[in-house]
């Protein structure tokens, strides 16, 4: 009978373990005069975060809390003085525009509009793309492709990207509800690149050779394109600060846009540097 | 152990006749209530799940009214749209789908393991069918999506996402629980029967088809009822295969969605309404899980009351 108390306690003490939730921050000892509120745009999320982890372990005593409420709320949370930077993956409206904020963009966002590798299709207009993921269009031949059935592949509602197309390529209009919708970038691409009839769209920095690129009112999508505006289905991401950043604010803006980020976290990401603009 | 312990532990004759020492008195008893312990856990479980799914649930419910919940035809909660009859649907048609290919495949594994196979056969065939039971969903997933998904695409030219991918995947995912528990009912049959069947010059395929099946056969509806919780409450594999679009599909090879996958495709946005409309959706798959158990029991009664009878 005893030997079973040795396999019931440590279950327990698993369980104890594993209920032991670790603190999370990169460091605990950091007060309010070395903490850095990053707030805004789910989209720069996953790249503010992680420039953030990364800032503190180079500056052992600083603090950078990031989160993500969406672009708006970025730039209401930066005017009022509640977060020191505020990110935002849209422009300024125009009421926003004398409210003092300093931009410091950090990367272009830009979408491809992904086919499979043979279908002949090799332009659209933006319309024709909004048309074809609202479900007008059902059929290559209609735009001057094959007899075949569209296949649309659309991703989740908490994705950035789908969000991002649903402002600039849908002009907010509704998506084809019968899409397939998948949950990641990867299967979006791996999906289009193994189905004939299937179209998608990923972020710029993820298409690879598997995939098709068609270019969007005869602009190709590239980093060069999107830079100079010219591709229709792109954005600049953006660090708001009220003023020119300065302190802390500045050391991490800096950072973000050191080559270190940049040719790291940004373009990981699938985002384009905003250096690329200065490269050309 | 040595002695009876029970006699101790109730205390009835202590100080007659010394059984066990103190110590082992005590080990016994607090072994005793640590499984008291266990076993309260699971029904709190149970209890404490239900109650908060309802509890989290039922505004929803309460506010658009159960009518327009459980048949309202459109889910789009963007726009306030709380209709999961397509998810329904898509959960029934998913489900259905994979019994009738699953079913078959199953039965006749366990006629094989128990009647047909040598031992040598069922030393190799039974872990095999065991192992699939113990292989995460989320592989059989990642094989739907990644294989069999561009075979349907190719062969259907489409996406090649929809119900009858899922169904192949699910098939294959019920085997186990519906095979296991059929080869039990069949080998839960007297030997007599099967006997008395070959005396009378019955063939096997004679014996298995008129004698042991019909035997069997409240055994085997239980373990079909079984593998419909299960195929019902599959999430992760039917996730990745059914293309998750909420709408009610124009064939089985276009995308769908069913209650599960729907609830964790939407879990990291969701807010509001729409976050407990899910919860409303647990409480949908709870009902279910929970009729699919109380009709496994009520047909073991009426087995027992049957051989009760007799």
């Amino acid at each position: 009978m005893t030997k079973r108390l040795w396999i019931v306690l440590p279950a327990f003490a698993l369980a104890l373990a594993l209920l032991a939730v670790p603190l999370s921050g990169c460091d605990g000892g950091g007060r309010a005069t070395n903490e850095l509120v990053v707030t805004g745009s789910t989209t720069i999320l996953p790249i503010a975060e992680i420039a953030g982890e990364m800032f503190c372990d180079n500056n052992p005593g600083y603090k950078v809390l990031v989160s993500g409420l969406g672009s708006s709320a970025g730039i209401e949370t930066v005017t009022r003085g509640s977060s020191d930077i505020g990110t935002a993956s849209r422009d300024l409206k125009d009421e926003e525009m004398d409210l003092g904020l300093y931009d410091s963009p950090l990367a272009y966002d830009a979408i491809a509009v992904i086919v499979h590798p043979s279908n002949p299709i090799d332009n659209l207009t933006k319309e024709q793309v909004r048309l074809i993921f609202n479900g007008t269009y059902t059929n290559w031949s209609e735009l001057g492709g094959r007899d075949l059935r569209i296949g649309l592949v659309n991703r989740d509602e908490a994705s950035g990207t789908r969000e991002a197309f649903y402002k600039i390529a849908m002009e907010e209009t509704p998506f084809d509800r019968t899409a397939a919708v998948l949950p990641g970038t990867g299967q979006v691409r791996s999906v289009v690149a193994q189905a004939e009839g299937a179209v998608g769209y990923i972020s710029l920095g993820f298409v690879n050779d598997e995939v098709k690129s068609v270019s969007v009112d005869g602009v190709d999508a590239s980093a060069a394109t999107v830079v100079d505006g010219t591709y229709p289905i792109s954005r600049l991401l953006h660090f708001f600060t009220v003023g020119e950043p300065a302190g802390l604010a500045k050391e991490y803006i800096d950072f973000v846009l050191s080559d270190e980020i940049q040719q790291g976290i940004v373009i990981d990401a699938g985002f384009t540097p905003i250096s690329a603009g200065e490269a050309l | 152990m040595d002695g009876d312990p029970r006699t101790d532990v109730d205390g009835t004759n202590k100080g007659n006749l010394q059984l066990m020492s103190r110590s082992t008195y005590i080990k016994e008893t607090t072994l005793k209530n640590l499984f008291l312990l266990c076993a309260f856990v699971a029904v709190m479980g149970v209890a404490l799940i239900f109650l908060f799914v309802g509890w989290r649930g039922w505004p929803l419910i309460a506010d658009i009214g159960v009518g327009s919940f459980l048949g309202g035809a459109e889910w789009n909660p963007t726009d306030g749209l709380f209709g999961i009859l397509p998810l329904i649907w898509g959960s029934v048609v998913v489900m259905a789908g994979a019994l009738v290919l699953g079913t078959p495949l199953a039965v006749g594994t366990a006629v094989f393991l128990s009647e047909i196979a040598s031992p040598k056969m069922r030393s190799l065939v039974r872990p095999a069918v065991e192992l699939l039971a113990g292989i995460p969903s989320v592989i059989f997933g990642f094989f739907g999506l990644i294989v069999l998904r561009p075979l349907i695409a190719q062969m259907t030219g489409g996406l090649g996402f929809g119900a009858v991918t899922a169904w192949i995947i699910l098939a294959i995912m019920i085997v186990p629980t519906i095979a296991t528990l059929t080869e039990d009912a069949l080998n839960s049959i007297s030997p007599g029967v099967r006997e008395a069947s070959y005396a009378m010059g019955a063939t096997t395929w004679q014996t298995i088809y008129k004698v042991l099946i019909p035997s069997a056969k409240i055994g085997i509806l239980d373990a079909i009822i079984l593998g419909m919780g299960r195929a019902i409450g599959e999430t992760m594999a039917v996730l990745m295969v059914v293309g998750n679009a909420p709408v009610f599909p124009e064939g089985v090879t276009v995308p769908l969605s069913t209650l599960t996958s729907q609830i964790v495709m939407d879990m990291p946005y969701a807010a509001g309404d729409h976050r407990t409309a899910l919860f409303g959706m647990a409480i949908v798959l709870f009902m279910v899980s929970m009729g699919l158990v109380a009709a496994v029991r009520l047909i073991s009664r009426f087995q027992t009351s049957i051989s009760g009878g007799r």
